[in-house]
């Protein structure tokens, strides 16, 4: 009997942060440079959409379960920045430049850890309608 | 998609003009091929441009937005907003179609961008687009 077939979903999530972008390997002049307008603080709309793979389950036809996604990636990300200074007040990003680049890193770490090995597949964070950041993880294609 | 590479998505606008036309065929050979698309028409395109690359330690960042916003702006938006493509030298020998404007776009930017640019995708309107990864 052949395996089941993997099937991907991709949910998305939104949260509201405020952040500042500021390296603390920058003086004040180099960081007002570099960052331009992104170095006052500001915050924006996220939306996070999270892509796990799994075999489809012939009895339910589907390949994750929703509602146990909703609730892992709840307890391991929205509830520690949805309304949060991502620049200050979030433990897990302390000395994080809060570039989309560096989140969408960390949160791909904070939601692998939460999943099975090898579920997640592609996080993306959607900063505003224009500009979108999105990771794969580190390792080898399986 | 790289993996252990973070992808950088921005998104630019620009309307532009064409027709569907080859020179070298009869007009009724035309009118076959491409129906409406003979006649001059106009789109609001939509360039979502994509790179991957490593994330720079101090900055936090695969490149400067901004500096991209402005070799983007310099090297296409500028070049094709508001423009007549079909005037375009790039169109000389080939058809607007997004399948060459995307690959003409690619053309344009990678001089600029190198190895980072991964991918470029061009809505001609809400509901078609063409994708191209390079040659």
């Amino acid at each position: 009997m052949s395996a089941p077939a993997e099937g991907r979903l991709t949910r998305s999530y939104h949260f509201s942060a405020a952040h500042r972008l500021e390296s603390a390997a920058l003086s004040a002049d180099e960081n007002a440079r570099v960052y331009g307008q992104c170095f006052r603080p500001h915050g924006h709309n996220y939306y996070v959409e999270v892509t796990v793979a799994g075999p489809v389950d012939p009895v339910t036809g589907m390949a994750g379960d929703l509602g146990e996604l909703d609730a892992t990636v709840k307890r391991v990300l929205l509830d520690r920045v949805d309304h949060y200074d991502l620049s200050t007040t979030v433990p897990a990003l302390a000395g994080v430049v809060t570039t989309g680049e560096n989140l969408a890193r960390a949160f791909w770490t904070w939601i692998a850890a939460a999943l099975p090995p090898g579920r997640l597949r592609r996080v993306a964070v959607v900063e505003t309608a224009n500009n979108v950041f999105e990771y794969f993880g580190d390792d080898e294609e399986p | 998609m790289r993996r252990g590479l973070v992808h950088v998505t921005r998104r630019f606008t620009f309307s532009a003009g064409h027709r569907y036309w080859r020179e070298e065929w009869s007009a009724a050979e035309n009118q076959r091929v491409f129906g409406a698309l003979t006649v001059s028409h106009g789109h609001n395109y939509v360039l979502e441009v994509t790179l991957a690359g490593p994330v720079d330690p101090v900055t936090g960042m695969v490149m400067d937005l901004a500096e991209l916003k402005r070799l983007v702006h310099d090297a296409v938006v500028g070049r094709f907003d508001h423009a007549d493509l079909n005037a375009d030298a790039l169109f000389r020998a080939q058809i607007p179609t997004t399948e060459n404007l995307v690959r003409a776009a690619w053309e344009l930017l990678v001089p600029k961008l190198g190895e980072r640019l991964h991918r470029l995708r061009l809505w001609e309107d809400p509901t078609f687009h063409a994708e191209y990864f390079g040659p």
